[in-house]
């Protein structure tokens, strides 16, 4: 054995000595020791430091006060109506783009499953490249389409249909289609990556014994891909509520993304900022639950009305 | 009334022909087998009469009813499937009272004769299990349940029990055919199993390449075979080529491989030309063997008194393989391998390398055309 | 009869027209991208007035666009290689031994996916600004590390998952040591998965924004982050310029991990 190793390059055989001595158990564990170092580093130490921020106080001339302790920026986030809105807001945006983009994408998803040849290639394509594309393209190439005086008004007052321009951007409906294009691919690879492992005959079983197409898909194929479904839900309304690109390029209110950039970068007061992430991320957590154990209970059988 | 008319089904996928031409009619409350080698149509066929695949070509009537264009969950037809497809995420109750569901039947009703079906195939204290648990067996159960249930004009069976073992498969079997007799519904069960058919079937309908070849009772079947395919997949038999020698009135003279002539008696003066090659099909059942009484038996053909021939060829055996209650010897004669088989029951075994007579009665051998069609003697 | 065929062939076209007209939400977006980076105005609308290649030009001759380019495209290499080293052995050392660190492990890669990336952004601002990483490469890389280590580690506990590891034990048995006999048995069965992972990791820094809105200085802004700032002063077809080609980038990488791979099992890995 000691002769075989000696044929590899020494440098790669000195590092694998002293892995190559401990157990199993612990050879694993030296593999994965710089992911969890790295995720403790990057991702777990900031928020105790986002957390601890959240509890200082404000400095004129520094961001924060070191080493002070104060519930002030709690106080300020609760009290004020401004911030209060902007959570009501971006809350509305997270469901109703969650709404929509969920229908949406068990559609989609359905109509790739089961197409096939070209066509799947091509419904494959047309969600991956969107996803591999940067959210800034995505968002602003809605304003030249959907604006006043943009491509769809002018189709839609040439035909016609009607007749005055409609103003879908600068305007709510406008970011939620926004919003609702940046997140579909996600959910759609979600609910497409369970619903692939799905067997047909489960559906022909369905047909076979009375449900129309339509009942088929919602007592069979909804409740099968619940899995996810619930990974669509949960990205698409983490994403929404905290969107930031589609809000401030298509609509003229504030999301809590943008409310906080100017917080953090124009106003420089990191207690209230940091507070304001700390609530958000809470609530969304409470909703994430609520939604969670809402859609697991639809992982069953259940009645319609 | 729930009989079935296939006329001229045809069902392609793109270039491919899965059913070529099916015209059959199904007796109210018979169960037809649809036998047939893997690709040879025979699902393709039962999901047609399911309303799952919509026919290029043909129509498909059931009772007075014309179902051609109708969709499966418009039709009283209810398919068990070969993996059985239960619902994953439904319990086996769930499950079973599905299609009463589907019917709008209330939930306690439909509770109450899902329950039922359930203690039927006993199956009934398996209620609330999960069905990813059951094994195979009872999943089939279940499945089964879950199709009767709905009270079908029609249960079709697509190869439901080729997922058991052995054992298993012969008792469901059983068991199917005594749900058959109890229910009087017309069943089509698809299988590629020529045993599993035999056992259960009131006819049997043979496809291959998309075409439904011969239908007959399981006797007309293996008595009668159509053409050589049939012949070749209902049972191992020993196809022996050769090249018809003489006609007479009486009697067809065989050159064969086998390096003697064989003899094939005939009532009528039969459809088959001097010089024609034919394939003879010797079956291991009409074969009986004899260690050779002495040099000068060599084989030949005798002209029994009632005007029967008796054949015989001498072997040397090459191999033994015991298959439980049989004995097949791999037998060599003239370069030719056939095989015969005794019962476990005989006495002396044989080994290899014995030299052995085998015998048969001509009048039970099968003559077919080089085309694959029969030669009626 | 025929009002149930008349059923069955609406609901087939409504179907058909459904996914049709999803298909081409999907694709207008960019399509009028690319389109309007042909624009001969100032103006961007679609379709284009005029077209001309002029904005291509002013692209090559702007210090700041290349400069962003470059910046991306440290960023994009910096990332893959963090996100690739931590993901393959991370997921290598669950497969070899699926722990109670391991059951950990999973949740914890997968968490900063979920989470808003402004609320990553501020968080890790303020994190840096601590460590005095503030304004540096790293600060970036290591942001868009955390949300390409995901995609990189669950790829790559799918690769190995489906991998026989009969066969390691089988070239143990045959006398191959543990490096020999991963580089001979189990790199040839992985590496395409390590390739996608890699590409995939690259493509994520190349796209994000939000995180590095936050933590890039004018030195450091990668392309979208130019792209950004130059949409909210003035939307020209400059921006559909570097939008075509960071889509032409992400279309040449679908082609190469086809070629790799393929296309449904890509997408597969993807969610």
């Amino acid at each position: 054995m000691s002769e075989r190793n000696s044929v590899l390059p020494s440098s790669l055989a000195s590092a694998w000595e002293p892995i190559a001595d401990q157990s199993r158990s612990n050879r694993a564990l030296l593999l994965m020791a710089p992911l969890i170092v790295f995720e403790l580093l990057v991702f777990v130490v900031p928020f105790f430091i986002l957390l601890r921020i959240s509890f200082a106080e404000e400095s004129s001339d520094l961001v924060y006060a070191e080493g002070t302790w104060t519930l002030q920026a709690y106080v300020d986030v609760f009290t004020s109506g401004l911030l209060r809105s902007i959570v009501g807001y971006s809350f509305m945006l997270g469901i109703a783009v969650t709404l929509v983009t969920v229908v949406i994408a068990i559609f989609y998803a359905y109509a790739i499953w089961r197409s096939d040849g070209l066509i799947k290639s091509l419904l494959l394509f047309s969600v991956v490249l969107p996803l591999l594309t940067t959210l800034v393209i995505r968002t602003y190439a809605f304003q030249p389409l959907l604006s006043p005086t943009g491509t769809v008004n002018e189709i839609l007052l040439s035909l016609g249909i009607i007749n005055s321009s409609i103003q879908i951007v600068p305007s709510t409906v406008g970011v939620v289609i926004g919003q609702t294009y940046i997140v579909l691919p996600y959910a759609v690879l979600a609910i497409y990556s369970v619903m692939a492992t799905m067997d047909w005959h489960v559906v022909e079983a369905a047909r076979d014994l009375g449900a129309s197409r339509p009942r088929s898909v919602l007592e069979v194929v909804v409740p099968q891909v619940m899995p996810g479904i619930i990974v669509a839900s949960v990205i698409s309304f983490a994403w929404s509520v905290g969107a930031y690109a589609a809000p401030d390029l298509l609509s003229n209110s504030i999301s809590f993304a943008m409310q906080v950039e100017d917080l953090m970068l124009s106003g420089l007061r990191y207690p209230l900022a940091a507070a304001f992430s700390v609530v958000m991320l809470v609530l969304m957590l409470v909703c994430i639950g609520v939604l969670f154990a809402v859609l697991n209970r639809f992982g069953g059988d259940f009645e319609l009305a | 009334m729930s009989e079935i008319t296939l006329s001229e089904l045809e069902k392609q996928y793109g270039e491919t022909t899965a059913v070529e031409d099916v015209s059959v009619e199904i007796n109210d409350g018979e169960l037809l087998c649809l036998l047939g080698p893997s690709g040879s149509g025979k699902s393709t066929t039962l999901r047609m009469i399911a309303g799952l695949e919509t026919p290029t070509d043909g129509e498909i009537s059931i009772g007075e009813d014309d179902v051609t264009d109708r969709p499966a969950y418009e039709r009283n037809t209810s398919t068990v499937f070969q993996d059985w497809a239960l619902f994953p995420h439904k319990s086996v109750l769930e499950n079973v009272a599905f299609g009463l569901k589907m019917r709008d039947v209330p939930a306690e009703e439909r509770e109450e004769r899902a329950r039922a079906m359930l203690e039927r195939v006993q199956m009934g204290s398996y209620d609330d299990e999960d069905p990813t648990n059951l094994s195979g067996g009872q999943k089939q159960r279940v499945a089964l349940a879950r199709s009767l249930a709905v009270n079908p004009d029609v249960l079709l069976l697509d190869e439901p029990l080729s997922n058991l073992d052995k054992r298993l498969r012969e008792d469901m079997q059983i068991e199917l055919r005594e749900i058959h007799e109890d229910l009087e519904e017309t069943f089509v069960h698809v299988t590629h199993d020529q045993d599993e058919a035999f056992t259960l079937a009131d006819r049997i309908g043979i496809m291959a390449d998309g075409n439904l070849v011969q239908v007959g009772s399981p006797n007309e079947v293996y008595e009668n075979p159509k053409n050589r395919f049939i012949e070749g997949f209902l049972g191992d038999t020993n196809f022996i080529d050769g090249e018809v020698d003489r006609v007479t009135a009486e009697t067809v003279h065989v050159e064969t491989e086998l390096g003697r002539e064989i003899v094939l008696p005939t009532d009528e003066e039969p459809d088959i030309d001097e010089g024609a090659e034919l394939t003879l099909s010797l079956r291991p059942e009409i074969l009986s063997i004899d260690q050779p009484v002495s040099a000068q038996s060599d084989g030949g053909q005798t002209v029994l008194a009632d005007g029967s021939t008796t054949n015989a060829v001498i072997g040397t055996v090459e191999n033994v393989l015991y298959r439980g209650s049989t004995v097949r010897y791999s037998v060599s004669s003239n370069g030719t391998t056939m095989f015969v088989e005794r019962t476990g029951a005989s006495t002396d075994a044989l080994t290899a390398g014995d030299d052995i007579r085998i015998d048969w009665n001509g009048a039970d051998v099968l003559a077919f055309r080089a085309d694959g069609t029969r030669v009626s003697l | 009869m025929t009002s149930n065929l008349h059923r069955e062939t609406f609901e087939d076209v409504a179907f058909r027209a459904g996914y049709l007209a999803l298909l081409v939400f999907m694709l207008l977006p960019l399509l009028v991208v690319i389109v309007t980076s042909f624009s001969g105005s100032g103006r961007i609308a679609f379709p284009p007035d005029s077209f001309s290649l002029v904005w291509y030009g002013e692209f090559f001759e702007s210090i700041r666009w290349l400069n962003a380019f470059t910046n991306s495209l440290i960023v994009g290499f910096g990332t893959a290689l963090a996100a690739t080293v931590l993901g393959v052995m991370g997921a290598f050392g669950q497969e070899i031994e699926d722990g109670s660190f391991g059951k950990l492990l999973a949740p914890l890669v997968l968490i900063p996916l979920l989470i808003p990336p402004v609320i990553l952004g501020i968080t890790l601002l303020m994190y840096f600004n601590e460590v005095g990483l503030r304004g540096s490469y790293a600060s970036i890389v290591l942001a868009h590390t955390l949300w390409a280590t995901p995609l990189v580690y669950f790829v790559m506990r799918s690769v190995f998952s489906r991998f026989d590891w009969q066969q390691l034990d089988a070239a143990h048995d045959l006398g191959a040591g543990p490096i020999r006999s991963f580089v001979q048995v189990v790199l040839p069965n992985v590496k395409h998965g390590i390739f996608v992972g890699a590409l995939l990791a690259f493509i994520i820094s190349l796209q994000e924004f939000v995180m590095a809105l936050f933590l890039s200085t004018p030195n450091t802004e990668t392309i979208p982050v130019l792209a950004w700032t130059e949409i909210r002063q003035a939307l020209d077809p400059m921006v559909s310029v570097v939008s075509t080609f960071l889509i032409l980038i992400s279309v040449g990488a679908i082609v190469v991990a086809v070629i790799a791979t393929n296309l449904e099992w890509l997408s597969k890995q993807l969610s």
